[in-house]
């Protein structure tokens, strides 16, 4: 029940929920033509079917930067403290509690593995992203994607693959949303993720986890993918970092085939241990029962007949050699 | 006449004094118990870390004997007596054979106890058992195989476990040895790799007769584990258990030793006397009684407790990268083999890390199946039908030993009134014969000289009293010669008087015996050959008890031997079938995940200081050794050097742990080699003496070095690369 991949589940509900977010916000769907629309939505069907099947080594091998046309060039005069500050700015004016309720209300699915697995993704996408790398999304993501866009939008945006390629910083935008959600409303994803694992103990499966830690390691690699294509690798300040990123995707992918690895092993060890288990029980139960419960008993039984008999016969000799010896036989 | 009778009765004496008989004692705890500091009296903690994909301790002990291997193992334990000499006239005796092989029984059931105290004490799933199957070897001599694969894992130490008794049932009531009720001579090794242990080959403890034959054992796994290296193969070699080599009468080698006691680094075998300790009676009683039979475990407090304590400061001591990566990079060459030489030194390279971390992950997941197949073993032999019956077995060797002690100590008292009244008589005699012609006796009370004949059974009356009349006759008669030759003497008057004196209806009490010379001695010394004769009397009932007992035994002995067989058979073939599967899986797994290496190990030419030729398996370049690995050189004069960490050009060349095996013994050197030489500061590892640092120039000695001084070890964590 856990095999499908998060980003499949979370984007088979776009279809349901495409009018719904129009209707929700209609001044931003109004940006997108309706032949794009159509375009959108074949592609993002067809990114279903893509992701739930691409391979995240493949991902990595795709990391072959198709540099696009930056969107803000790096400047000589932009320094660190500029860089932190930059997004600092931006998401300070932001309500926090607000936005919290409002992305996790927006979520269009109330489903609770549903809700789950975006929890669960977003905090995972979000636990490498230190602040130079959040200020480099905020720098290099589309300043048009707010707390308020729709989640449904969002999660549109970062499936579009042809976003992915003409436009990259809409997708760095749109995961710089989700970032932001998580790092910001941390306390609120926990307790969220803390109440549904209570609710049900089988979202905890190893399995499930394996799922959701190879989509976040995915949706790394398109937002690592994305920031190239917008150079940010070469930007001065955030160039190191961006590039750290990449890098640090080998040994999480790693990390992420090893849970997977685990997950299997778990699995095939569990079953493996619990039929050796119990055939070896079996085994012993009809093998003890072979045991001939009298053998011992009869033997003792013949000891103390014959230690009977002995004590006489021992006590007899002892009689007549007393008798000899009294008698004068010595 | 008198003189001579005094002599007789001092020479009687003494030998009553030699008629003591012994009680089968045995001390009250074990060595390791004496031995144990306060803090060790405690449940001894584990500082150490389980290996990876290996585990802490196997237990091995000797499970089954081989069909066709039976007699050849019961020679070989006749002629090799531990703890006493044997006669050669009792080697066919049923007997003995039922001594032997109760031996093997008894090692399979207190063997447990031993497993379940470390089973206790340390992480879930790091102990296995590895009962072994004793059998003839190609060569027609005696060896052992472990049945099960408890031993293909990577393991801090193995604990050889055998119970031991002298053969010779005559004998079991004296101090030999013996394992048999409420007593037990465990006898034990503990070894770990010969790589973590080089001056000892590997041992490090050993129960005092088995040492030489533990620590030649060590010596014939090291040179079977340099052949196989030598053929660029990673199969590491189980050796067979230590008292089997010591039954086999395998060669042995000294090496230095230590007492238990002596808290010393010395690199040398600790020594533990060979025991019989004494089970708490009412606990071997009790081991009926409760809901769990076994919960019971007589042998824990006096032993098992106490040794197992032992066996985890050891692994404290010694669990670091030596002891597991031999066996190791075995069990990782069968998944695969490009890896498994790489995983001596290691490397910091992502891909080695990623396929270490999957291989050692595979083998976590074969330790856990082993182990249970080990809990199923133990719970099979223990507490099913078997156990009780082992159990059962221990109450009724227990019940015979009081019995044969409760005899003991009768002949005992009997020998001890014999000799008091043997030197009473001396005492009182003074001269003349003694008129030793009065029956009855301490047992009868009465002095009538026909008694014996009155209590010995007769098929009819008849026969009784004619017994009777020949009985009286015959006394009258010698009553009368008697009293004739002491009217002569002048010690009476008329032949009548003498008769009336002595005669048995006369004597009452302490007799109205007429002269007082002859008749105090008359009553001592008919109570002395009364108890002299019960001596013999009690210790012949004694010795049949235990002969009635050996006897009997062997349809019960060869039912519990025949369940034992077929619980471990059938544990291991069940077991077997599903790990093959197992490993299968997960090889398939594993080539599945795996990418490739960048750097991978091969076979090629190691040269060590250059002056011989040996097998790299490892990094090559060019046809010899560069990089890391382990190298292999057998020389011609018989020494060897086995080279762990780098080389370059097939000479050892960076950090390295090299291992030199002459004859007259091995030690090791770790750091820093040059051009195949020792260059710096050395760690120094050599029989006798506490590892010490030492600085080398050109593989010379040139002295001491700081004791704080850092050594160039390859086992320091991931190296510079592969």
């Amino acid at each position: 029940m856990f095999r499908t991949s998060t980003l499949a589940i979370i984007i088979s509900f776009f279809g349901a929920s495409q009018v719904a977010a129009q209707d929700a916000s209609p001044a931003d769907a109004s940006a997108v033509t309706e032949t794009a629309k159509e375009i959108i939505v074949d592609q993002a069907t067809q990114a279903v079917t893509d992701m739930a099947t691409e391979k995240a080594t493949d991902a990595v091998a795709d990391a072959a930067p198709v540099i696009a046309e930056p969107v803000v060039s790096s400047t000589p005069a932009f320094t660190l403290q500029d860089a932190l500050a930059s997004g600092e700015r931006a998401r300070s004016a932001e309500p926090v509690q607000e936005k919290c309720i409002t992305v996790m209300n927006g979520f269009p699915n109330n489903g609770h593995e549903s809700r789950y697995q975006f929890f669960k993704l977003t905090k995972k996408l979000a636990d490498d992203i230190d602040p130079m790398m959040r200020s480099a999304i905020d720098f290099y993501g589309d300043s048009n994607v707010t707390y308020q866009t729709p989640v449904v939008e969002v999660i549109e945006n970062i499936a579009n693959p042809v976003y992915r390629q003409a436009a990259p910083e809409i997708t760095v935008g749109n995961m710089g949303y989700l970032i932001d959600f998580a790092l910001d409303c941390d306390s609120y994803l926990t307790g969220q993720i803390d109440s549904l694992e209570a609710f049900d103990n089988n979202l905890t499966q190893a399995d499930f986890e394996v799922v959701i830690g190879e989509d976040a390691l995915f949706m790394k690699q398109i937002l690592s993918d994305s920031l190239f294509r917008l150079g940010a690798q070469d930007h001065d300040v955030y160039g190191p970092y961006v590039q750290a990123y990449a890098d640090n995707l080998v040994r999480a992918r790693n990390n992420v085939e090893f849970a997977s690895f685990e997950a299997q092993l778990a699995n095939l060890e569990a079953v493996y241990m619990n039929d050796l288990d119990g055939r070896l029980a079996r085994s012993n139960d009809v093998i003890n029962n072979e045991m001939d419960r009298e053998a011992l008993a009869n033997a003792l039984e013949i000891t103390n007949d014959l230690n009977d008999q002995s004590k006489l016969q021992t006590r007899q000799k002892a009689m007549r050699t007393l008798s000899r010896i009294l008698n004068g036989g010595w | 006449m008198t003189s001579r009778l005094f002599k007789v009765l001092l020479l009687g004496t003494t030998l009553l004094a030699t008629a003591c008989a012994s009680t089968a004692s045995g001390s009250k705890q074990s060595a390791f118990v004496k031995s144990s500091n306060k803090s060790s009296v405690n449940k001894q903690k584990l500082t150490a870390e389980v290996p990876e994909g290996g585990i802490l301790a196997v237990v091995r002990y000797p499970a089954v004997v081989e069909e066709n291997a039976r007699d050849k193992f019961r020679e070989a334990y006749i002629n090799s007596p531990i703890g006493g000499t044997i006669k050669s006239q009792i080697k066919d005796k049923t007997q003995v054979h039922n001594v032997i092989d109760s031996t093997i029984v008894k090692s399979n059931y207190f063997a447990l106890s031993l497993y379940k105290e470390l089973v206790a004490r340390l992480p879930e799933h790091s102990v296995l058992l590895s009962p072994h199957e004793v059998k003839l070897g190609p060569d027609g001599k005696l060896t052992s195989e472990p049945i099960t694969q408890a031993e293909t894992l990577p393991s801090v130490v193995a604990v050889d476990f055998a119970t031991y008794s002298f053969p010779d049932p005559a004998k079991m009531m004296g101090k030999n040895p013996l394992t048999f009720g409420d007593l037990i001579s465990p006898i034990v090794t503990v070894k770990t790799d010969h790589r973590a242990a080089v001056p000892t080959h590997g041992v490090l403890l050993s129960s005092q007769p088995l040492t030489e034959a533990a620590v030649g054992n060590g010596y014939e796994t090291v040179q079977a584990d340099l052949a196989e290296l030598q053929s660029g193969r990673f199969k590491s070699t189980v050796p067979e258990l230590d008292f089997i080599s010591l039954l086999a009468n395998d060669p042995t080698k000294s090496t230095s030793t230590q007492s238990l006691s002596t808290s010393t680094e010395k690199n040398g075998v600790q020594v533990s006397p060979l025991e019989k300790i004494r089970m708490d009676g009412k606990t071997i009683l009790a081991l009926d009684k409760t809901k769990n039979q076994g919960e019971i475990d007589p042998l824990q407090p006096v032993f098992s407790e106490a040794f197992a304590n032992r066996v985890i400061d050891i692994i404290n001591d010694n669990a670091d990268d030596k002891a597991a990566m031999a066996k190791r990079a075995s069990a990782i060459a069968s998944y695969d083999p490009s890896l498994a030489a790489l995983t001596f030194v290691g490397s910091d390279s992502p891909e080695y890390q990623a396929r270490y971390n999957y291989v050692s992950r595979m083998l976590d997941a074969e330790r856990k199946y082993l182990s249970v197949q080990s809990l199923r073993l133990f719970d099979g032999v223990h507490n099913g039908e078997m156990g009780a019956q082992v159990r059962d077995m221990l109450k009724a060797e227990y019940g015979i030993l009081q019995k044969r002690r409760d005899l003991a100590r009768k002949q005992n008292q009997a020998t001890a009134l014999a000799i008091i009244g043997a030197a009473a008589t001396a005492a009182t005699m003074g001269g003349g014969s003694p008129l030793a012609l009065g029956g009855g006796g301490a047992d009868g009370g009465a002095n009538d000289p026909c008694g014996h004949v009155r209590r010995r059974p007769f098929s009819s009356p008849t026969q009784q009293r004619t017994a009777l009349r020949q009985c009286y006759a015959t006394y009258e008669r010698r009553l009368q010669d008697t009293c004739r030759g002491a009217v002569r003497d002048g010690r009476f008057r008329t032949v009548q008087e003498c008769v009336n004196q002595n005669h048995y209806r006369n004597q009452r009490g302490s007799g109205r015996i007429g002269t007082p010379g002859i008749g105090g001695g008359n009553i001592f010394l008919t109570g002395a050959i009364y108890a002299a004769t019960q001596i013999f009397a009690y210790k012949d009932q004694s010795a049949a008890v235990g002969e009635n007992y050996l006897s009997s035994i062997v349809p019960a002995l060869e039912q519990q031997t025949a369940i034992q067989v077929s619980l471990i058979d059938s544990n291991e073939t069940i077991t077997a079938i599903r790990f093959d599967d197992l490993k299968d899986k997960l090889k398939t797994i594993y080539l599945e995940k795996q990418r490739s290496l960048d750097v991978v190990a091969s076979n090629c030419a190691f040269n060590g200081d250059g002056s011989a030729s040996g097998t790299w398996m490892g990094v090559c370049d060019g046809g010899s050794a560069n990089g890391s690995g382990v190298g292999v050189i057998k020389k011609a004069d018989g020494t060897a050097i086995e080279y762990f960490g780098y080389a370059t050009n097939g000479i050892p060349n960076g950090a390295g742990y090299m291992i030199v095996h002459e004859p007259n013994g091995s030690y090791s050197l770790e750091g820093n080699f040059s051009a195949g030489k020792a260059e710096g500061i050395m760690r120094v590892s050599k029989a006798g003496e506490v590892d010490k640092l030492r600085t080398y120039s050109g593989g010379q000695d040139v002295g001491s070095a700081s004791s704080k001084s850092v050594i160039n070890s390859p086992f320091n964590g991931a190296g510079t690369g592969a």
